[in-house]
C-alpha cells in the first residue's frame, strides 16, 4: 500500500490544504470575533457606516495611514504607526512564545506575567545602576532580564517535578507574589527613583541611554529593535522544535512524557530547560518593555501582558510562527485601536476582540469538526 | 419468548466497524456466554445494551416491546445491569456509598446513610456476599471489588446481569467462587451474560454460547454440542499455523536479580538467560510490573543487587537502552508511543540521537524516513504511511511498530509486558512470532502476562509471583495449570 | 486593644464575604472535576452586573442579577469544558480575559467613564452588616452539608473522582457537572456583587483585582473542601484586615515589614503549604481537568 508519489502541483495543493486545515481553528475564531465586535460597534455607536469608519481608522492606525500617504504626506505617516504596532507586537510575541515554549513540554505557564515583571525589574536595575558601553549595556540588561525571568519560572517547574504541585496553581500564586513584592514594595520603596530638585517621579530610576533598545528609523518613529528580537526568537524556537533533536525531545516529553522517559529521554531535565526558556522569554518581554518604551520600571505595569501571552500562544496554536503571526495582528489592532476613540470606542476594544477570539479558540472541537467538513483530510485513517 | 432481544445492531467508531448487524436473544434464567477474541465486539454489543454506546442501527426489545436504551439509567430501569472489565467504582467512597450511588435513600432530602447501610447489608445477605460495607473501596482486594460491582447491580434489582471478562484479574480459585455464586443466582431466575475469551470457563458455565468474530456473530452453540477446539476455530476463523515452538538452548546469564525489592516486589532473586523466554505469571498487581520496570531502568530498586548485561547497580531507561535492553511495555499508548507524533517520529523514539535519525544535533529527516519505510516493510505495519499520526493506526499495527522498533539494532534483552493484549489474531501471531524469532537468534526475553495461556504457550521457564515474592519456578516440562494457579494465590503446599 | 480587635472583626465581616463566596463556589466546580480558574472573570461580571442593574432595580434584585450573570458565565464555562471539550484552564483564562476587556468596554459604552459606574444604593445593613455578610457566615456550612449529606453531594464527589462510575449507575455526567459549574459561577457572581453593592457603592474598573485568583488559592489551601476553603478565605481576609489596620494604627511596623511583603503572604503561604505536602498527597479530585467521553475506547 505504498502511496503513489504525487505530482508537484498535487503535492502543493495537498500542502496548501494541510496548512488551511491547520490554520482554520485559529483563523475562523479571529474572523468571527472581528465580525461580532463589528456588529457590536454598529449597534452601540449608531450604524454600520460608523463601524466601517472606526474599523478603517483602526486599520490605518495599525498598518500606517495609506490614504494620507497617497495624498502626499511624508513617509512618517507609515513609520509612526509601524513603531506603535511593532512595539506591541514584540511584547505579545515574546510572552506568547513564553507560554508556547512551556506548552511544548506539557506545562501551562500562567506565570508569564510574574516572570515578565521580574525580568522588567532586572532590566531596569541593570540599565540604571550599571555603567557600560552601549554595545554591552543593552545585551547585559537583556541577559539579566532573561535570567531573572527564567529563574522565577524554575520554581514552579521544580515544585511540579518534586512535589507534584500543579503549575497552574503555583504560577498563579507567583504572579501575585511578584505584584506584591515588586509593585507594592521594591518599586515604591527601596528602588524608587531618587530625584533631585523636589520633583517626584514614580517608578525606578531612569535607565542610561546606553541601555536603551536602538531605534531602527531614528526619531521619527518609536520602531525599535524589540520586534527584531521577538521575531528572531520565534524563528529560533521554531527551528529548535522542528529541526533539532533537543526540540524533538521537548515535544516528546510534552506529548507523551512516559513514553519519552521509557525511550531514555531525561524528562525532568527537558521540562526544567523548557521552563527556564519560557521564563527567559517572558523576562525578555519585560526587558523590551523597559528598555524600549518605559525607560524605567514604572509605578505599575498596568496591563496583563502575561495573560495576553496566553491568548497569543493559544490562538497561534502553540506554533512559534503562529504566535508571531497572531501577535503581529493583535499588536497592530491594539496600536490602531487607540484611533477608534474618535468614534466613541474605548481603546480597550482590541482586547475585547482578542478575548473573544480566545474564547472561540477554546471551543476547538467546533472548529476541528468544521475543518473536517470543509476540508476533509485526504490521507490517513487506518 | 425471549426476555431481551437485540436485533440487527451495528456500530462504528470513526472508520472502524465495531459491530455489524448483530442479533442476540436472552431468555429468563439463561447463562449466555459471548465469546470471541479481543476486539471481536463482545463488549461493544453489551455496552449498547447497557446504554453506554449508541447503536448506529438496530433495536433492542424487552419482553417483546421495543425499548429505548440511551443511557445506563434506561438499562437499569429495564432491569439490566453490567459489571465492567475495568471497574466503575469510586475508590474514595465506601462500599455502601458506591452501591447506593444513583439511587440513594433519603430522609427529608438528606442522604440517609444508616438506611443505605442496612439496605446494602440486606442485599449482601440475600445473595450471599460477605463484604465490609463500611470499608473504603480502595482498601479492598481486587476480588472484593469485583463483588462490590456485582452487589451494585443486584442492589438495583436487575433481572439481567452482564459480566464483562470478570475473571481477567482473578485467581482460578476466586474465579471458581464467582461462578458458583453466579450459577446459584441464575438458578433463582437471573439472566446472566458472560463475556469471555477463556473457553474452558465458558464451557463449564454457560447454557448457550454465542461466538463473535470481527464485529459479527458467527455462530451460536450449546456447550454439549461443541469442544474447545471447534469453538476456537469459530472464534479465530481461517488462519495460518501457529509458530512452532523450538526447544530452547539457553545461553549465558544476561541479567540477575539478588534479593531485589521495589514497590510491591519483595526480595526477588532470579536469573535471565540468553536464548530463552522467561515467563512471569501472577495475578495483576503482585509485583510483576515492578520486576519489568526494574529490568528496564524505569524504576530504581529499593533494595537488593541487580546486574544487567554486565552492569551492576541502578539503571536509568537511557542506560538500560545503551546496554541493549529493550522494552515492550504493557500500555503502549502511554509508554511506548507518542500518539500525536507521526509514525516516523515514533520509529525514532529511543534511537533519535544517533544516525540515521540524527545528524549531529539536527534531525536527519531523510534518513528517518528511509529507516521508517524499511521498518514498516519488515514488520508489515499497515498502512505504510510514515507521516500518519501513530494514534490513527489500529492497535495491532501500533504494536507491530513498537515490537519492530524495539527489536531493531541487535538488542540483547527484551522485556515484554502483556505484548498481545487487545490485538487481533493476525497481530497476536505476528508479535508472538517475533518474540520467538528473537529468542531463537539468541536473545533473552522476559515475558510478563496476566494471560496464563500466553505465558504457558511461549515460555521456556516460568516464575510465579504472589504478593511480591517468587512462589514457584517451573521448567517447561513441569507446567501444570492447577499447581501454577495455587502458587499464584500463594498456596505453597498441596 | 479590645477596640482594635472589634474594629478588625468588623472590617473582616465587611470584606471577607466576597472571597468566601467565590472560594466555596470554586470547590463545587472542582469537586465535580471541572477546573475553575475563571472565578476572577465571573466575579468581575457579577460585580458589574449588580452595580449596573442597581441603577434601575432595587439593590437586592440587582444582587440576584449579579449572581445570575455569574451563573450564566459558569454555564458558558461548563459548555466549553463539558461539550466542546475545551481545555478547562484555557476556558477559564479566556473568560478572565473577555471579562477584563468587556468590563472596561461596557463602562465606556454605557457610562462614558473609564473608572467606574455612578454610585448606587448599597444593600441595607442588617445587624450592622450587609445581609450578604450573614449569608457568607451560613453558606459554607450549607454547602458542606450539601456535599457531605445529600444524594447530589455524593454524586458530586463521585463524578470528580471517577465519572465512569457515576455514568454506569445511571446518572448522567454532563448535567451533574454543569450544575456544579453553574453553582460555582453563581457564587462567584454573588461574591462580585458583594464588592460593588456592600464593600463599595459602585463598580470600579479594576474589580475584583485578583480576588478571584485568591479564591482559587483559598480553595487549594482548604484542600478542595467547602469548610476548608471558607476558613482559608477567612484567614486571608483577617491577614488583609490586619495589614490595613496596622498601616493606619502602627505605621512604624511597616518600616520593619513592608506592605508588599504582607500582601504577598497569602500566596506565598499557599505555595509553602503545597510544597510541604508529600508527593501524591494532594487532595485534588482524581478526575479534575479530565473531560468525560463515554465512547472513548
Amino acid at each position: 500500500m505504498l502511496e503513489a508519489t504525487p505530482t508537484p502541483p498535487g503535492r502543493l495543493r495537498r500542502a496548501a490544504r494541510e496548512l488551511a486545515r491547520a490554520a482554520l481553528p485559529s483563523v475562523a475564531p479571529i474572523l468571527t470575533s472581528l465580525l461580532v465586535c463589528f456588529v457590536a460597534v454598529a449597534a452601540l455607536r449608531g450604524g454600520v457606516a460608523v463601524a466601517v469608519d472606526a474599523f478603517l481608522a483602526m486599520t490605518w492606525g495599525a498598518i500606517g495611514d495609506v490614504p494620507r500617504l497617497l495624498e502626499g504626506a511624508s513617509v512618517a505617516v507609515l513609520l509612526r504607526p509601524w513603531g506603535e504596532s511593532a512595539t506591541k507586537a514584540a511584547l505579545l510575541t515574546l510572552t506568547g512564545l513564553s507560554v508556547a515554549a512551556a506548552f511544548r513540554v506539557g506545562l501551562f505557564n500562567i506565570g508569564a506575567q510574574g516572570q515578565l515583571m521580574v525580568g522588567a525589574l532586572a532590566a531596569a536595575v541593570v540599565g540604571a545602576a550599571v555603567e557600560l558601553p552601549a554595545a554591552l549595556h543593552g545585551p547585559a540588561c537583556l541577559l539579566a532580564a532573561a535570567l531573572a525571568g527564567g529563574l522565577y519560572a524554575l520554581g514552579p517547574a521544580l515544585l511540579k517535578l518534586s512535589r507534584g504541585v500543579h503549575e497552574v496553581i503555583s504560577t498563579i500564586m507567583l504572579n501575585w507574589v511578584a505584584v506584591a513584592l515588586i509593585e507594592n514594595w521594591l518599586v515604591p520603596g527601596p528602588l524608587r527613583a531618587q530625584v533631585g530638585g523636589g520633583n517626584s517621579v514614580a517608578g525606578t530610576a531612569q535607565i542610561h541611554e546606553t541601555a536603551e533598545l536602538p531605534r531602527l528609523v531614528g526619531e521619527v518613529s518609536r520602531l525599535n529593535a524589540g520586534i527584531l528580537l521577538a521575531a528572531g526568537a520565534a524563528v529560533v524556537l521554531w527551528l529548535w522544535l522542528a529541526r533539532f533533536v533537543g526540540g524533538y525531545e521537548w515535544r516528546a516529553a510534552g506529548l507523551g512524557p512516559e513514553a519519552a522517559r521509557a525511550a531514555g529521554i531525561d524528562v525532568r531535565r527537558t521540562v526544567l530547560r523548557a521552563m527556564l526558556t519560557s521564563g527567559a522569554l517572558a523576562g525578555l518581554a519585560g526587558a523590551v518593555l523597559v528598555l524600549g518604551t518605559e525607560q524605567r520600571y514604572p509605578a505599575t505595569l498596568g496591563a496583563p501582558y502575561g495573560f495576553d501571552g496566553i491568548a497569543m500562544a493559544l490562538i497561534g496554536q502553540g506554533h512559534p510562527l503562529g504566535v508571531l503571526a497572531t501577535s503581529t495582528l493583535f499588536g497592530g489592532l491594539r496600536a490602531g485601536g487607540t484611533r477608534m476613540q474618535l468614534f466613541g470606542v474605548h481603546k480597550s476594544f482590541p482586547e475585547l476582540i482578542q478575548g473573544l477570539a480566545l474564547l472561540l479558540v477554546a471551543a476547538r472541537l467546533v472548529w476541528t469538526k468544521l475543518a473536517d467538513r470543509w476540508l476533509p483530510a485526504r490521507e490517513g485513517g487506518p | 419468548m425471549p426476555t431481551i432481544a437485540l436485533r440487527g445492531i451495528s456500530k462504528r467508531f470513526g472508520s472502524q466497524v465495531a459491530l455489524r448487524d448483530v442479533s442476540l436473544e436472552l431468555g429468563r434464567g439463561e447463562r449466555v456466554a459471548l465469546v470471541g477474541e479481543n476486539g471481536a465486539g463482545k463488549s461493544s454489543l453489551m455496552n449498547v445494551l447497557y446504554g453506554l454506546y449508541a447503536a448506529d442501527t438496530g433495536e433492542v426489545r424487552v419482553d417483546g416491546r421495543p425499548a429505548r436504551i440511551r443511557t445506563p439509567a434506561d438499562a437499569l430501569a429495564l432491569g439490566i445491569g453490567m459489571v465492567h472489565q475495568h471497574f466503575t467504582l469510586v475508590p474514595t467512597l465506601t462500599v455502601t456509598e458506591n452501591v447506593v450511588l444513583g439511587r440513594e435513600p433519603t430522609r427529608v432530602g438528606q442522604l440517609d446513610l444508616p438506611r443505605a447501610r442496612a439496605e446494602v447489608l440486606a442485599t449482601c445477605a440475600r445473595f450471599g456476599f460477605a463484604l465490609d460495607v463500611d470499608a473504603r473501596v480502595d482498601a479492598l482486594t481486587v476480588g472484593s471489588q469485583q463483588k462490590v460491582e456485582i452487589v451494585k447491580a443486584l442492589h438495583r434489582g436487575v433481572s439481567t446481569l452482564v459480566l464483562d471478562e470478570p475473571t481477567a484479574v482473578l485467581t482460578p480459585q476466586e474465579a471458581d467462587e464467582l461462578f458458583t455464586v453466579t450459577r446459584r443466582l441464575s438458578d433463582e431466575g437471573l439472566t446472566v451474560v458472560l463475556i469471555s475469551h477463556k473457553l474452558k470457563e465458558v464451557l463449564a458455565f454457560a447454557t448457550r454460547i454465542a461466538v463473535m468474530r470481527r464485529g459479527e456473530k458467527v455462530a451460536e452453540v450449546r456447550p454439549a454440542e461443541t469442544t474447545p477446539e471447534s469453538l476456537a476455530a469459530l472464534m479465530v476463523g481461517p488462519r495460518g499455523p501457529r509458530p512452532a515452538s523450538v526447544k530452547a538452548a539457553p545461553g549465558p546469564v544476561v541479567a540477575t536479580l539478588h534479593r531485589v525489592s521495589a514497590g510491591r516486589l519483595r526480595e526477588v532473586s532470579c536469573a535471565v538467560r540468553a536464548g530463552e523466554v522467561l515467563g512471569i505469571a501472577g495475578v495483576d498487581g503482585n509485583g510483576q510490573r515492578e520486576l519489568a520496570e526494574v529490568l528496564t531502568g524505569m524504576r530504581v530498586p529499593d533494595d537488593g543487587a541487580l546486574v544487567v548485561l554486565g552492569q551492576r547497580g541502578a539503571l536509568t531507561p537511557g542506560r538500560a537502552r545503551a546496554l541493549g535492553v529493550r522494552h515492550v511495555p504493557e500500555d503502549r499508548l502511554r509508554h511506548a508511543l507518542v500518539t500525536d507524533f507521526s509514525v516516523a517520529e515514533n520509529a525514532a523514539l529511543g534511537r533519535h540521537r544517533a544516525p540515521p535519525f540524527a545528524a549531529g544535533a539536527r534531525i536527519d529527516v531523510a534518513g528517518r524516513l528511509a529507516e521508517t519505510q524499511a521498518l514498516l516493510d519488515a514488520h508489515d505495519v499497515r498502512p505504510r504511511a510514515p507521516h500518519l499520526r501513530a494514534g490513527a493506526l489500529s492497535g495491532g499495527n501500533q504494536q507491530k511498530l513498537v515490537v519492530g522498533r524495539e527489536l531493531a539494532g541487535a538488542p540483547k534483552l527484551l522485556v515484554a509486558v502483556q505484548p498481545t493484549r487487545g490485538l487481533d489474531l493476525a497481530a497476536v501471531d505476528a508479535v508472538r512470532g517475533r518474540l520467538l524469532d528473537f529468542r531463537a537468534g539468541g536473545g533473552a526475553v522476559v515475558l510478563v502476562s496476566l494471560d496464563l495461556d500466553e505465558v504457558l504457550a511461549l515460555s521456556d521457564r516460568l516464575l510465579v509471583v504472589h504478593d511480591g515474592r517468587v512462589t514457584g519456578e517451573f521448567p517447561r516440562e513441569a507446567f501444570d495449570e492447577r499447581v501454577i494457579g495455587r502458587r499464584m494465590l500463594g498456596v505453597l503446599d498441596a | 486593644m479590645t477596640a482594635f480587635v472589634l474594629a478588625l472583626f468588623d472590617s473582616v465581616l465587611d470584606a471577607a464575604p466576597a472571597l468566601v463566596f467565590a472560594a466555596v463556589g470554586t470547590t463545587l466546580s472542582e469537586r465535580a472535576g471541572v477546573v475553575n480558574v475563571g472565578v476572577e472573570g465571573m466575579m468581575r461580571a457579577g460585580a458589574f452586573a449588580a452595580a449596573a442593574s442597581a441603577l434601575v432595580l432595587p439593590t437586592p434584585w440587582a444582587v440576584l442579577v449579579g449572581a445570575g450573570v455569574g451563573a450564566a458565565i459558569g454555564a458558558l464555562h461548563g459548555w466549553l469544558c463539558i461539550w466542546a471539550r475545551s481545555d478547562q484552564v484555557v476556558s477559564g483564562m479566556a473568560i478572565n480575559l473577555v471579562m477584563l476587556a468587556l468590563g472596561q468596554f461596557l463602562l465606556e459604552a454605557a457610562f462614558s467613564s473609564p473608572s467606574g459606574t455612578p454610585p448606587i444604593t448599597q444593600l441595607t445593613p442588617w445587624l450592622g452588616h450587609s445581609p450578604l455578610t450573614w449569608l457568607a457566615v451560613a453558606l459554607p456550612f450549607v454547602v458542606h452539608a450539601v456535599v457531605q449529606r445529600t444524594p447530589f453531594g455524593l454524586r458530586l464527589r463521585a463524578v470528580g473522582e471517577k465519572p465512569e462510575a457515576v455514568a454506569a449507575m445511571g446518572v448522567r455526567v454532563a448535567p451533574l457537572r454543569l450544575a456544579a459549574v453553574v453553582a460555582s459561577g453563581a457564587l462567584a457572581g454573588l461574591g462580585g456583587a458583594h464588592l460593588s453593592t456592600a464593600v463599595l457603592d459602585r463598580f470600579e474598573h479594576h474589580m475584583p483585582a485578583g480576588l478571584g485568583f485568591m479564591a482559587v488559592a483559598a480553595m487549594v489551601f482548604g484542600r478542595w473542601r467547602p469548610l476548608g476553603a471558607a476558613l482559608a478565605a477567612l484567614f486571608f481576609s483577617v491577614g488583609d484586615a490586619l495589614r490595613l489596620s496596622l498601616a493606619s494604627s502602627a505605621p512604624g511596623l511597616l518600616e520593619v515589614v513592608p506592605q508588599g511583603v504582607l500582601l504577598a503572604m497569602p500566596y506565598a503561604l499557599t505555595l509553602v503549604v503545597l510544597s510541604l505536602q508529600r508527593r501524591g498527597a494532594s487532595r485534588a479530585p482524581a478526575a479534575l481537568g479530565r473531560p468525560y467521553d463515554p465512547e472513548v475506547r
